[in-house]
């Protein structure tokens, strides 16, 4: 007997992502979900986006890693609650395990909520956590052909950062290549070109950031 | 290693219709999925021998409807298929291109059951 079925597999994870997203919703949270290869710079733009809007926004973190905690005390040391995620070997994370975290946060004082993935460029493009945006990063040592060999994160993304701009005089990235190959595949895509580590560009970043969360705050008529 | 993850999810659906419709054996799943979507038929088959044992698809077989990476070439205006996705039109070296297809997500299109 045939049974017909046309569901997407990850189904269930979207039902919990949209749980989730109603939740911030109710409780005014922006959210965004950013992801990167591993050392592509997240953290650091994490910490320069709090230094940047913790007197504006209420900040609140959320922090994917496979093991350790590295990550999550460089951002406690802002005074920002986070959350660390251990995902015991799970190469993502998803819609279940921030819902899971999420009693640990009291959301009605959380303007901001920046969750960083597990650095993958494969599989966190899959799994909807419940954000408004998702955010990736590109850093120029790692080359100018991710767009075209991971499509999907490109895709899925709102913003492509291109980080560590600072190395451009020592490492062989193709920038206009870059941007044209995922504008070739998202059209929307957002483009900033950073360096984290001078600052260089980091306001335009900011300002996007802004006007979304400004955006998103606006009492609804 | 996605594919443990998405297994899961598979055999998660199957048992939810296993239990409404009542049977009690698959014997093949269609599943598909773009051929740019970063899943690897051989994980997958893997995984599902794996994760499979003991439910309602041990020993089913899967069949993989692998859709198709298509570009949009604004140079020469054509719709061409891709075995790989490189930025570029292959037939005309076209840069400006658009990706139309082979992103799609992994989806159960219908199951054989007993």
């Amino acid at each position: 007997m045939k049974v017909t079925v046309v569901k997407n597999v990850l189904a269930a994870n979207d039902r919990i992502a949209a749980e989730n997203r109603a939740l911030f919703d109710k409780n005014g949270v922006y959210v965004i979900n950013l992801m990167s290869s591993p050392g592509a710079g997240k953290t650091t733009l994490v910490e320069k986006t709090i230094l940047a809007l913790q007197n504006r926004y209420r900040i609140a973190v959320i922090e994917g890693d496979i093991q350790d905690t590295y990550d999550a005390d460089r951002i406690a040391a802002l005074n920002i609650p986070v959350v660390q995620i251990n995902t015991g070997g799970a190469c993502h994370i998803d819609g279940n395990m921030i819902r899971e975290s999420l009693p640990a946060f009291d959301l009605a004082l959380i303007d901001l909520l920046i969750c960083e993935n597990v650095g993958n460029l494969v599989c966190p493009a899959e799994f909807k956590i419940g954000e408004n945006a998702k955010v990736m990063i590109l850093s120029a040592p790692e080359g100018a052909d991710k767009p075209a060999k991971y499509p999907l994160i490109f895709q899925e993304s709102s913003v492509m950062v291109i980080n560590k701009i600072d190395l451009f005089p020592y490492v062989d990235f193709d920038l206009a290549k870059a941007k044209r190959d995922a504008l070739s595949i998202n059209k929307e895509l957002q483009i900033f070109e950073v360096s984290c580590k001078t600052g260089a560009g980091l306001d335009d970043w900011i300002k996007w950031l802004t006007d979304r969360i400004d955006d998103f705050k606006k009492p609804r008529v | 290693m996605h594919e443990l993850y998405l297994v899961e999810s598979v055999l998660n659906i199957v048992q939810d219709y296993a239990v409404k419709q009542e049977f009690k054996k698959v014997n093949s799943i269609v599943l598909s999925f773009g051929r740019l979507s970063c899943i690897d038929p051989k994980s997958l088959q893997f995984a599902f021998e794996v994760q499979a044992k003991e439910t309602p698809a041990e020993n089913a077989a899967l069949q993989f409807k692998i859709l198709p990476a298509v570009i949009h070439c604004f140079s020469c205006g054509r719709d061409l298929e891709l075995d790989i996705y490189e930025g570029t039109c292959p037939r005309c070296k076209g840069e400006e291109v658009m990706l139309v297809g082979g992103t799609e997500e992994l989806q159960i299109i219908e199951m054989d059951v007993d």
